[in-house]
């Protein structure tokens, strides 16, 4: 005898597992600290290249007055200020990565419990 | 009404049979609209403008991951660009990788928007993707569509200013290099655009969120009003190229095609709606149901007519007529 809502449990279950159970099944395999940590790691990289970019581009703007002063640029002064913004801005972008990547994992979390819930009472049947 | 809901069920159930020709299909078509309307509002390089390049293109993402449209309309517009003068190409190229490591990685779904945007802004109906977005994403939505807008404002800016680059000598890198910042970083009407776009989107998701009826209608409506009220509010202070008549009629053909969405997405009946209050041992609930808009099912008869097999312990196997057991349903 066929149960429908054993086939409506096992397709609800097929449907997460084929568009964000892998993803959240990959989420789980770390502990979550790991796992955040991870990817604040990526964003301090992603956040380095785009003000590495950034900076490559204002130079460029200004190339001749860059290359004209450079022996008067106060280096120290310079690099301090860069340094500072490099910061600031990669401390505002990992502490924005560490909430978003927060939320998604415990949102994974609740969904796989969600998923083992199914999959005991698919057992059950 | 009816129709339209029962073709509503028809739709889906094709769509739930054929999910994997229908999707391959959408992404073929996003994929051959991006780059038609990129040939056309930039097309410097005659290579890329050539038909059988835009279906192979087309073709190739129709079977891959929606985000490979993105990543081919990046590639196309950058060597397009590229044609027009390399110092652009680096600006654009460089705003295509600070947008994807900044935002994307965080919601890489949403980056189909990037695209979807600047072509809604060349079907003349720009209002759609923030209202739509904010209907069926979340707030941080907005950054997408903000981003879309500054990519459309970007390579409108370029495709302005052909005449003003070819201008500049060839010799003259810089100065090339520094049209296209200025006018990336001085372009008023695309920052204002963008930050609109931005709020529309908070502000629809927040009004359809609200536990009142016509919850979507409204939203649907003060979005719209929305962006063009922070327009207005945005020439006033900075002076921006907006038409107000333009801005006006672009939301009301907005404001039809998400009432469209509303629904194909979100079709229920306000009328029927109950509240419902009941408790348990640590909570009070407060719960309002609204039915949603269906025809009812057709009961269909089935009659079974296959032939049911019998075992005889000591004859040959006797087929029996399915007719002396068929069941109805």
């Amino acid at each position: 005898m066929i149960s429908q809502d054993k086939i409506r449990l096992m397709a609800q279950m097929t449907y997460y597992d084929e568009h964000v159970g892998k993803k959240n099944r990959n989420m789980a395999s770390y502990f979550r600290g790991d796992y955040i940590g991870l990817q604040v790691l990526k964003s301090i990289i992603s956040a380095t290249i785009v003000f590495l970019i950034v900076v490559a581009l204002f130079i460029y703007y200004d190339f001749e007055v860059f290359m004209k002063d450079i022996y008067q640029i106060d280096l120290m002064a310079t690099g301090k200020n860069l340094l500072t913004i490099y910061l600031v801005f990669v401390a505002v972008y990992s502490a924005i990565t560490y909430i978003v990547f927060a939320i998604k994992y415990r949102k994974s979390q609740r969904n796989l419990r969600e998923y083992y819930r199914g999959l005991r009472r698919l057992g059950d049947y | 009404m009816t129709a339209f809901v029962a073709f509503r069920e028809q739709l889906k159930l094709i769509y739930s049979r054929y999910d994997f020709y229908i999707t391959a299909a959408m992404k073929f078509f996003l994929a051959f609209i991006s780059l038609i309307v990129v040939n056309s509002k930039l097309g410097y390089m005659e290579r890329l403008k050539s038909m059988p390049i835009v279906l192979l293109l087309s073709l190739m993402c129709a079977f891959m991951p929606a985000n490979a449209i993105i990543l081919v309309t990046a590639i196309f517009v950058i060597l397009h660009v590229y044609s027009l003068s390399l110092e652009c190409a680096i600006v654009v190229a460089a705003m295509f990788v600070i947008m994807f490591l900044l935002y994307f990685r965080f919601s890489p779904r949403e980056a189909i928007s990037v695209i979807l945007t600047p072509i809604c802004f060349a079907l003349k109906i720009p209002f759609v993707m923030p209202i739509a977005l904010g209907l069926t994403g979340t707030p941080s939505s907005g950054v997408a569509v903000g981003c879309g807008a500054i990519v459309y404002y970007v390579l409108r800016y370029l495709s302005d200013g052909v005449t003003t680059l070819n201008s500049i000598e060839a010799e003259n890198a810089i100065q090339k290099y520094r049209y296209a910042v200025d006018g990336i970083i001085n372009n008023k009407t695309m920052m204002v655009v963008a930050v609109v776009f931005a709020f529309t989107v908070c502000l629809v998701y927040t009004v359809r969120r609200l536990s009142i009826d016509y919850a979507w209608d409204i939203a649907i409506v003060s979005g719209a009003l929305g962006c063009i009220i922070f327009l207005f509010i945005g020439n006033i202070i900075v002076h921006i190229e907006i038409s107000a008549l333009g801005a006006i009629l672009e939301a009301i053909v907005s404001i039809v095609i998400c009432k469209g969405l509303e629904m194909l997405v979100f079709h229920v009946d306000y009328s029927r709606s109950e509240r419902m209050q009941f408790e348990d041992d640590e909570y009070y609930y407060y719960v309002k149901a609204v039915p949603k808009i269906t025809v009812p099912k057709r009961n269909n008869t089935v009659k079974k007519i296959a032939h049911k097999t019998v075992n005889h312990s000591n004859t040959k196997n006797v087929r029996v007529p399915a007719s002396a057991h068929s069941a109805e349903k």
